[in-house]
């Protein structure tokens, strides 16, 4: 390897003719960082970096700082070994004498049938407080068993909180799934008594059709638990909105208060005939059996929905399908696994 | 009524143990009359067999002494060796010597030490090897027949001193004649000397002079155990002698039972009908008298080690029957803070909780000998009869492992730390740290409590950390060390082939590799390995080769005579004292000799105050007034004595600059870069940081220094390597100076890159511009 190199740096110039060596210089081109000519420093800079040189030198470097590097000096002298530097150990002149006595690198001094002989001196610890034998080691231990037990702690941690992740994420996914199913439930609940209701009128005066699905105001309770939740929730939402709107209308006084004295084209212009916003009657009141319901777990609520709809309208809510008949026979089964 | 019996004789023999006078380790401190062969008695019952065996060992034959013939020998009357008659005393000593573990293996040894050369012998502390055996070596060795010696290497001067005494005593003889020791820069021996008791280094140093140790029938080296660098050298060096001389006996003795390892090493090949058989040296292995000891762990780790042995030791004096507690801490800050604290709380606990009196005593290398006797002092007795019983509490170094025997230890509370010395090669530095000591190391403190009586040891550690954190053995000190003062030693000892000497833990590469690097650039071997004239010259001086070069090169600096002192006064513990309870005082007192220069001149100023005629009056006092340790001083005025001596056989001219001269201090911190050029820092910056020159490594003045920071260069003679490092000992050079006089260290065409290379280069210039102006002129 070194031979080679020197063969290429020494034979080149000799070797090969003048004009090859454009061509030679070419395949070897080094690129050079592209020459910035080298802008003059003023007075002032040099003068700076002078000083800034010197402070650097002259700084007393914090104890702690100087004391690591006096270790890491030591340290490093202590571990070189004199040998193993060929260019320097070629210089020596102890070296040398030994070589003429018949000694080898890697071999050890004394007698060969000593085979026990040392080839490294011994090395040198500083003890730096009182601590007595095996502290050290079982300071070293006792670290190791921390570090060991605590990534054993947040191996496990981590493992919990991917578990936690999961089945958040889960829960998310299946509340979103059973609103959906609610959704679904409460409709075909509305066109079943809108059918129902259709039929009965029918039955009295043919009407026809046109007729406006009027605010609920059936009663909560009245309605399934298992999609109740979702009408709560849209009432509530409803009277927050229409309380907000109210306030904001009704400059100072209470949206409900009727005021005798007031026109009726004032009134109007004001928007208060409108019919006052009356919300479902048992809005207000405690629902202990949604409360109950809604303690459920969302996979057992979501359960219970979906054989509702499948009992009820024979609707599968994972095919998206009304079917023909309650057998439901082309329908793979009551869970969404059985679905995939 | 019998077992009443049992413990008063058990008391009576313990009391017996303690008995300081009796302990080998403290022979030197007694002053005894045994060696005063006047005043003995009973002399007469032996006086009419006496004259008729002159000598009692001119029928031994050497090499074929039985126990039964040594034992006759050693009952007298006459004493063998010097034929005078033996004194009352000496029979006394040979009482309890008698009682000692080994002398039951007395012949087994020496049937042993016939049948090979070389003998791997194991007892445990208070088997009673280190004195006895010698003696088992010399009846059977006869040296004084055939005008050789016996050796016995100790790794501490206080106990080749000690113990030497003790064997002098137990010989009847005087000490320095036919028993005698040899420590550097102490040599008490003689003509008649037959044992020497020697530390491993001065061994090794007079194989230096005479590489087959032919003065020396048997070489013992004890303690081995402790693989101290002197004795791992002996030891390869003694498998060398060992087949140049077949009629060296050699005893390796260790106090641990991994005694396998020598007996490893010392495998010989022999050939036997054309067969070469391997085969190790054999082991005698003697129990030492120990009883057993129950060890307890803590549950939990300790978060203060410190903190926790204090407590351990104030709930064992609160609830634990009878009994002393030996506590083991790094080092003399450490121990003497602990000593203060556990008296104060234990005051509190006799005041409060009705303990039993308590006394505590410190333990450390450094401690002047009188202090360090009191450990033997017996315990408190009870503050009132039939109180709760007193006991004694010493906190000590690892020296109270191994080298020490204190008596009357039950307690024992090991923490498991040590200070030990540390080298690495990579940068350089060798310093002193606190280190887990090793298992092996572990078990023999925990020994040190079953030494009367079954003890307890309470380790401050978990049993499973004492398992998994703990070494097996404790590194041997070659792979501690900086080798270059031992490589150096070596090439004059002739070993050429350094790298492949058999020795029984080789360190490594990069050691051996520095030492010969840094011999280069001091100029004492040349770039063949082979030793120089300056080689030559600084192997003769006891001294790390920096300092010998230092000391050679200080004539050319015109201040030998200073050098001189200031090597001595490097060679020696701390002269400056600074008690904690007077910390500004001693402060104040340093300042009078301070030299705003450095460290060296201020040392050297306290020196030359010390030996001025004022302070030569009353060196105590002077010493005591200027918070100067005088001990230390002495020993350096003793060092610098027999340094001065070889300066004087090598030639080396010992000059002075006037003392009013100008370049007075300049010379002398130039002659200083001639040996510690490759100790060098530099500041950084404008903290108070620097950097080492070559190494690289960031430290800060030791707080103990005179020297301002505003230096930017320093010359150090010690890295101290904590949790901060420090340099220790300095003086402010100049850059100029290290180009001039370590111009091979410091080129700058292989220095690495960096701002000291920028610094020197600077320096380089200027010293031209000079040149160039002084040209012109």
């Amino acid at each position: 390897m070194l031979k080679l190199v020197d063969m290429d740096t020494a034979d080149n110039p000799t070797a090969n003719p003048p004009e090859d060596e454009d061509e030679d210089d070419y395949m070897k081109m080094i690129i050079t960082e592209p020459a910035t000519p080298k802008e003059k420093e003023t007075y002032t800079q040099i003068r700076k970096r002078k000083a800034r040189e010197a402070e650097e030198r002259g700084r007393i470097k914090p104890k702690a700082e100087r004391e690591a590097e006096e270790r890491t000096a030591l340290e490093a002298s202590l571990s070189a070994s004199l040998l193993s530097d060929p260019e320097l150990a070629s210089k020596n002149k102890g070296l040398a004498m030994m070589a003429k006595m018949g000694f080898k690198a890697g071999s050890a001094l004394g007698s060969k049938d000593n085979v026990g002989a040392r080839t490294e001196p011994i090395g040198i610890s500083m003890k730096e407080d009182r601590g007595g034998i095996g502290l050290d080691s079982e300071k070293k231990r006792k670290f190791r068993e921390e570090v060991e037990w605590e990534g054993k702690r947040v191996k496990a941690e981590e493992g919990d909180y991917r578990e936690r992740v999961r089945r958040e994420r889960e829960e998310v996914r299946l509340e979103g799934q059973f609103a959906a199913a609610m959704r679904v439930a409460e409709r075909m609940d509305g066109e079943r008594e809108e059918t129902w209701a259709f039929e009965a009128r029918e039955d009295e005066e043919t009407t026809g059709w046109g007729k406006k699905r009027s605010i609920s105001t059936k009663p909560l309770k009245q309605i399934n638990v298992l999609w109740r939740d979702l009408v709560r929730k849209r009432e509530e939402k409803e009277r927050d909105c229409r309380m907000r709107y109210d306030f904001q209308q009704s400059f100072s006084r209470l949206p409900t208060y009727d005021d005798p004295n007031e026109d009726a084209d004032n009134k109007k212009a004001m928007g208060k005939t409108q019919t006052q916003y009356v919300p479902v009657e048992d809005l207000e009141e405690e629902d202990p059996e949604l409360d109950r319901f809604n303690a459920l777990e969302p996979a057992e609520r979501l359960e219970r929905l979906v054989k509702h709809l499948r009992e009820e309208y024979s609707y599968c809510f994972w095919c998206k399908y009304t079917y023909p008949d309650k057998e439901m026979d082309e329908c793979p089964g009551l869970t969404e696994e059985e679905h995939d | 009524m019998g077992e009443k019996d049992v413990t008063s004789s058990k008391k009576a023999k313990s009391l017996k143990t303690t008995d300081p006078s009796q302990n080998p380790y403290l022979s030197h401190m007694y002053d005894t009359d045994v060696n005063g062969y006047g005043n003995a008695y009973g002399n007469d019952n032996y006086c009419g067999n006496g004259h008729s065996e002159e000598n009692t060992l001119a029928h031994f034959k050497r090499h074929a002494t039985t126990a039964e013939q040594a034992y006759k020998a050693e009952d007298g009357p006459n004493n063998p060796f010097t034929s005078q008659p033996l004194t009352k005393k000496y029979f006394k000593i040979l009482q309890t010597r008698r009682d000692l573990p080994v002398n039951k293996q007395r012949q087994e040894f020496l049937d042993m030490f016939h049948s090979t050369q070389i003998l791997v012998f194991v007892g445990e502390t208070g088997s009673g090897k280190t004195t006895q055996i010698p003696q088992f070596v010399l009846y059977d060795d006869l040296p004084h027949l055939y005008g050789k010696l016996v050796a016995c290497t100790q790794p501490r001067r206080v106990a080749a001193m000690s113990v030497a005494q003790r064997v002098a005593d137990e010989m009847d003889v005087r000490l320095g004649e036919e028993v005698g020791y040899s420590i550097r820069f102490d040599d008490k021996t003689g003509p008649k000397t037959i044992l020497k008791y020697m530390t491993d280094g001065m061994l090794l140093r007079e194989a230096m002079h005479d590489r087959d140790l032919t003065r020396y029938s048997c070489i013992i080296l004890d303690e081995a155990h402790e693989r101290t660098l002197a004795t791992d050298i002996l030891m390869g060096l003694l498998k060398e002698v060992a087949l140049r001389r077949p009629d060296l006996k050699i005893v390796i003795m260790s106090a641990t039972l991994d005694a396998q390892k020598f007996q490893k090493y010392f495998t010989i090949e022999k050939e036997i009908e054309r067969r070469t058989l391997r085969i190790e040296a054999p082991l005698l292995a003697v129990p030492g008298r120990t009883h057993p000891v129950e060890i307890f762990y803590t549950q939990d780790p300790e978060k203060d080690y410190v903190e926790a042995a204090l407590r351990t030791v104030l709930q064992i004096h609160a609830t634990e029957p009878e009994g002393d507690i030996l506590l083991f801490l790094t080092g003399e800050e450490e121990i003497e803070d602990a000593c203060r604290k556990i008296a104060l709380e234990a005051d509190e606990m006799i005041r409060e909780a009705d303990a039993g009196p308590l006394r505590v005593y410190p333990l450390y290398g450094t401690l002047p000998p009188a202090q360090q006797q009191k450990i033997f002092d017996p315990a408190p007795p009870p503050s009132r009869p039939g109180g709760p019983p007193g006991r004694k509490v010493i906190v000590g170094t690892n020296i109270a492992e191994t080298s020490l025997t204190i008596d009357g230890i039950v307690y024992v509370v090991d923490p498991g730390f040590s200070k030990q010395k540390v080298y690495n090669p990579r940068i350089r530095v060798e310093s002193l740290l606190v280190s887990p000591i090793s298992k092996a190391s572990a078990q023999q403190r925990a020994g040190r409590a079953g030494r009367t009586r079954p003890g307890k040891c309470f380790r401050l550690y978990t049993e499973a950390a004492f398992k998994k954190e703990l070494i097996e053995q404790t590194y041997p000190e070659i792979l501690r060390s900086n080798l270059a003062n031992t490589v150096l030693e070596l090439k004059k000892l002739g070993v050429d082939d350094l790298v492949h000497f058999d020795l029984m833990d080789p360190p490594a590469p990069e050691t051996l590799m520095r030492a010969l690097e840094e011999l280069n650039y001091l100029a004492c071997l040349d770039d063949n390995g082979d030793l120089t004239r300056l080689g030559q010259l600084a192997s003769e001086f006891p001294l790390d080769p920096a300092l010998a070069v230092m000391l050679i090169s200080s004539p050319e600096f015109y201040c030998s005579n200073e050098m001189l002192s200031l090597t001595a006064l490097l060679s020696v513990p701390q002269i400056f004292v600074r008690p904690a309870s007077a910390r500004k005082r001693a402060d104040d007192m340093k300042a009078l000799f301070m030299h705003p220069d450095g460290d060296h001149l201020t040392m050297l100023n306290a020196y030359h105050a010390f030996k001025g005629p004022q302070a030569q009056a009353d060196p105590k006092g002077f010493c005591h007034q200027h918070f100067l340790s005088l001990r230390a001083l002495q020993s350096a005025d003793n060092v610098r004595m027999q340094l001065k001596r070889i300066m004087e056989k090598s030639e080396l001219e010992l000059v002075s600059t006037d003392f009013n001269d100008k370049e007075y201090y300049t010379n002398i911190r130039r002659a200083l870069i001639a040996g510690f050029f490759m100790q060098i820092a530099k500041k950084d910056g404008t903290g108070k940081t620097y950097k080492t020159v070559k190494d690289d490594q960031s430290v800060l003045l030791h707080p103990s220094t005179g020297l301002s920071t505003d230096s930017e260069w320093v010359v150090y003679n010690e890295f101290v390597l904590t949790t901060k490092n420090y340099v220790r000992t300095v003086t402010s050079v100049k850059a100029e100076w290290l180009l001039d006089i370590a111009p091979i260290y410091y080129d700058l065409d292989t220095f690495p890159k960096g701002d000291i290379k920028t610094a020197l280069q600077a320096a380089e210039k200027k010293i031209q511009r000079r040149k160039a102006m002084k040209g012109g002129r």
